[in-house]
């Protein structure tokens, strides 16, 4: 099944804190040049599965594939096609952040001395560069950690929650940067969150976490389109109901409003019949649920924030 | 800039590394690998006796007396001595106090061999001594427990010793006068005061006898001192002077001492 | 390799570690060079004398005299009767142990700090090596690199060695500087003692040579570097096991300061002398003071020491690159 524009593969990986399984058994696969997103509530297991696939921990079964390279194998060359932030960008604080990327330049045996300035200017901190990173805001310490990790041309971008504790203009920028890396670098990109908005906002496709385990994987047009709903605004409610309720299922009920899955060809025939049954149809349209809805639906109602 | 600094730490790192290194692998093969060849040189006299400092120069020797136990201030007769001495001379006085506590006539015997200890006899402008006190009231408890030959016993050894004692110095300084302090009486309090103060002065009257030998030995009585009011001269062990009973000693001898003209303070 | 523990040792430096122990080391040199200047003036106010031998001499007597008194403890009798024979032996010999100069400052102060002083300022540098990195969280951007684990704990440990000795030369340096402005700098020649063994409260003499000053202080030196390079490893698996370096420091301070405290009372606790903390007064040896243990020798002590030190790196290695990093 494996793809042939497969990036990252992860077969069956599972990881066991003592008794306590943590990741039970996740399985998936990201291509070349798409934003793949890890949603799922505090706890879910998002930091420990990125962290397997970083080589931070040791994952107690299954494999990892890094463009081809087994991460256990061969763990240098594997590492070598990955960048990442992990949790928090932290940097040495009493270096500037020239230095720390110089730092980890020297690390790398291949990466040409220019790479540091084409990173700087890619992320756009050429004026505070020479700066000791303790002057650095959270924001600007974000990007450098985004320098960093770009720093070895990777081919996989991972990030841990990237946008967290940023103000709403830096997520903004995050998330077109993220899609510009995708898009025009051709990077993979492996995002995790537990904001649904974000992920809904740049993610091609999403995998839903909870408790260890991923309850679903598709795109995200995909997740949404499924459950697109109608929303009727009828009078009298509960004879337009009782009709309906004879064609399809009845999924809420909201001030004055009815609310059905979406079927493209039956819905002019629903609303033929309530009609002809004398019900004022003032208003019908269609909506996209937000992946949140969703997300409940999914996890039966655990919390999320 | 900073990267030199960096660098320059780095290369001074790596040399002494190495220097340490070698310092270490040096220690080893030192420590455990060295073949004792010819054995370090010992001093002798003659290459020392020169090195002498200015000034007047008294070499205390014997026991606790001359030590001082029992003067709270540390002195014992050799300071009030040297106090007094300061006062009547322009010289600077340097005191060498060479007394060990419990000393007996055999362990001052041996001392005196010591090419330190010889040097320092050699430099002295007086000697000041005490010895015998433990060689009396210590073996096996002389006066308490009172046995006549053992006491005799004591007393030849001493006197022996007293000679060899007298005779070194002499050869070794033959013109510092040497003052010995004789015994005092510490039970002179006690219920036997009789017996003990005529083995004392019997002690003592040997001691004199010996020192008349040498040119320059004085015999310092200090029996009369203590003969009156005893305790109030003595330290709380009821054996050794108080602060007051050294000084007593200390005047007596001091006030036999006199500087050659010239020396002499003249305010 | 050399590119990482570049990196490192940019790091040590950057975070002023190496400024900050060498500013320490000055001013306690500075002071000690003052309080050595009063001793040797009180000392010849004393006794009236700045003739070594006659200095010496009183010294003899003195312990001659503390050695009758009633109420020593056994350990410091057998330390005094020990320093008694040897310092008679080197006035016997005609050799001033303490001529004054900054070579001879610079050995007393190699001798007193060995185990105290310079195992905590190698101690400050060993004990956030890798316990900062995870604390920082910087861990997980080195581990994250093309790098194997083993080589880049290797290289944290070349920097800290590198750093050891480099702290071992301001000592010397500085020491040499200070203490020559007040004593002068000459000395490196003069002649000392060294290849007293001891048994029981005897000194044994048979295979005591002379050795100039400057070979006598290389030696010191190669000893204290041992035993920094020992107490740096057991710093540094700790900074390896944990991610507090107040705790690294804290376990590691404790462990120095009993060894100090112990080392003058265990003579009739014999197994202590498996514990490292009480084998670091190595250049005792070669001076020739009085084991705290009986029997305790220069070999027996650098074997425990290299046995711990080699426990630790083990130690430190296995558990580095086995570990899940959180
Ligand atoms: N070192 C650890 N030891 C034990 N349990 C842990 C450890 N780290 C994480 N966990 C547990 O694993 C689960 C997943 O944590 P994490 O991967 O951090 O979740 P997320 O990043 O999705 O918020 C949580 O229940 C957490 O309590
Ligand atoms: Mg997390």
């Amino acid at each position: 099944m494996t793809n042939g524009n497969a990036t990252l593969v992860v077969k069956d990986l599972r990881k066991k804190i003592g008794k306590k399984e943590i990741i039970k058994g996740l399985s998936f696969e990201l291509k070349k040049g798409e934003v793949f997103g890890f949603l799922g509530p505090n706890g879910a297991g998002k930091t420990t599965t990125i962290r397997m696939l970083v080589g931070l921990v040791k994952p107690t079964s299954g494999q990892i594939l890094l463009c081809g390279y087994d991460l256990h194998r061969e763990f240098s060359k594997a590492v070598r096609q990955i960048g990442c932030i992990v949790e928090n960008p932290e940097l040495y604080p009493y270096l500037t952040g020239w230095e720390n990327l110089e730092h980890f330049v020297r690390m790398v045996p291949d990466i040409p001395k220019n790479r540091i300035k084409e990173v700087v200017e890619l992320v756009g901190l050429q004026n505070r560069i020479h700066d000791r990173v303790s002057t650095y805001s959270l924001g600007m310490r974000q990007r450098l950690g985004i320098a960093q990790a770009l720093l070895g041309k990777p081919k996989i971008l991972i990030l841990d929650e990237p946008t967290n504790g940023l103000d709403p203009v830096g997520i903004r920028e995050m998330r077109e940067f993220i899609r510009f890396l995708a898009e025009k670098e051709g990077l993979t990109v492996l995002v995790s969150s537990h904001l649904l908005s974000e992920i809904q906002l740049m993610c091609d496709r999403v995998a839903i976490m909870a408790k260890g385990e991923i309850i679903r994987i598709d795109t995200v047009e995909y997740l949404l389109a499924e459950q697109e709903r109608v929303i009727w605004k009828v009078e009298p409610l509960e004879k337009a109901k009782a009709l309906l309720e004879e064609e399809t299922v009845i999924i809420g009920e909201e001030d004055g409003t009815l609310i059905t899955h979406y079927d493209a060809e039956k819905v002019s025939l629903w609303n033929e019949k309530l009609v002809k049954a004398g019900i004022k149809v003032s208003e019908i349209h269609t909506k996209l649920p937000t992946l949140e809805d969703l997300f409940i639906e999914l996890t039966e109602g655990e919390t999320i924030d | 800039m900073k990267v030199n600094v960096v660098k320059i730490i780095a290369a001074l790192a790596i040399f002494s590394s190495g220097l340490w290194m070698a310092g270490l692998g040096l220690a080893i093969k030192d420590q455990f690998f060295y073949e004792a060849s010819s054995p370090v040189k010992k001093i002798s006299l003659e290459n020392v006796a020169e090195e002498k400092e200015d000034g007047f120069h008294i070499v205390a020797l014997g026991d606790s007396l001359t030590r001082g136990t029992g003067d709270e201030s540390g002195k014992g007769y050799v300071g009030y001595v040297a106090d007094e001495l300061q006062t009547k001379t322009k010289q600077t006085i340097r005191v060498k106090n060479l007394a060990i506590k419990g000393q007996r006539s055999a362990g001052l015997v041996s001392q005196l061999q010591q090419i330190e200890v010889q040097r320092q006899i050699k430099q002295a402008d007086i000697i000041l001594m005490t010895i015998g006190g433990n060689d009396l009231f210590q073996s096996g408890e002389a006066l308490s427990n009172f046995s006549l030959e053992r006491m005799n016993q004591a007393k030849a050894d001493y006197l022996r010793n007293l000679h060899t004692i007298f005779k070194t110095i002499r050869h070794l300084n033959p013109d510092a006068v040497v003052f010995y302090i004789s015994l005092y009486n510490p039970f002179n309090d006690l219920t036997d005061a009789k017996t003990t103060s005529a083995v004392v002065r019997e002690w003592n009257f040997q001691s004199a006898e010996a020192a008349a030998n040498y040119p320059n030995i004085i015999a310092v009585p200090t029996f009369d001192l203590f003969e009156l009011n005893v305790n109030d001269y003595l330290y709380s062990d009821k054996f050794h002077p108080n602060k007051e009973g050294y000084k007593l000693i200390g005047e007596r001898v001091a006030s036999l001492i006199t500087f050659t003209e010239g020396d002499e303070k003249n305010d | 390799m050399i590119n990482l523990v570049y990196n490192e040792m940019i790091k040590i430096v950057r975070k002023k570690r190496l400024l900050i122990i060498a500013a320490i080391i000055a001013v306690l040199v500075a002071l000690f060079t003052y309080a050595q200047l009063k001793r040797v003036q009180s000392i010849q106010e004393q006794l009236g004398t700045t003739d070594w031998r006659a200095q010496l001499q009183q010294q003899i007597i003195d312990t001659q005299n503390r050695l009758n008194s009633s109420g020593l403890s056994e350990e410091w009798r057998k330390f005094l009767q020990i320093r008694l024979q040897q310092q008679q032996y080197y006035l016997d010999h005609d050799i001033n142990p303490s001529a004054p100069g900054a070579p001879t400052f610079m050995r007393m102060f190699a001798e007193n700090s060995i185990d105290l002083f310079i195992p905590l300022m190698v101690m400050v540098i060993a004990a956030d090596l890798v316990s900062s990195e995870a604390s920082g969280g910087t861990i997980k951007l080195l581990l994250t690199r093309p790098v194997k684990r083993w080589k880049i704990l290797l290289s944290k440990y070349i920097a800290m060695i590198l750093s050891v000795s480099f702290i071992l030369l301001s000592l010397g340096a500085l020491s040499y500087l200070i203490s020559g402005v007040v004593f002068g700098f000459s000395g490196w020649t003069l002649p000392l003692l060294t290849g007293f063994s001891v048994h029981g409260e005897e000194l044994d003499t048979a295979n005591v040579h002379l050795i100039s000053q400057w070979k006598y202080l290389l030696m010191e030196f190669g000893l204290v570097w041992f035993v920094s390079l020992v107490v740096g490893t057991l710093t540094f698996m700790l900074s390896v096991l944990m991610r507090s370096t107040a705790a690294v420091m804290g376990i590691m301070l404790a462990a120095l300061i009993s060894g100090a405290i112990l080392s003058t009372m265990v003579s009739s606790w014999e197994s202590a002398k498996y514990l490292f903390m009480v084998n670091l007064r190595l250049t005792d040896y070669v001076s020739g003071m009085a084991p705290p243990i009986n029997g305790m020798t220069l070999g027996f002590s650098m074997t425990v020491l290299a046995v711990w030190g080699l426990a630790a790196l083990i130690i430190s290695f296995i558990v580095f690159t086995k570990r899940d990093v959180y």
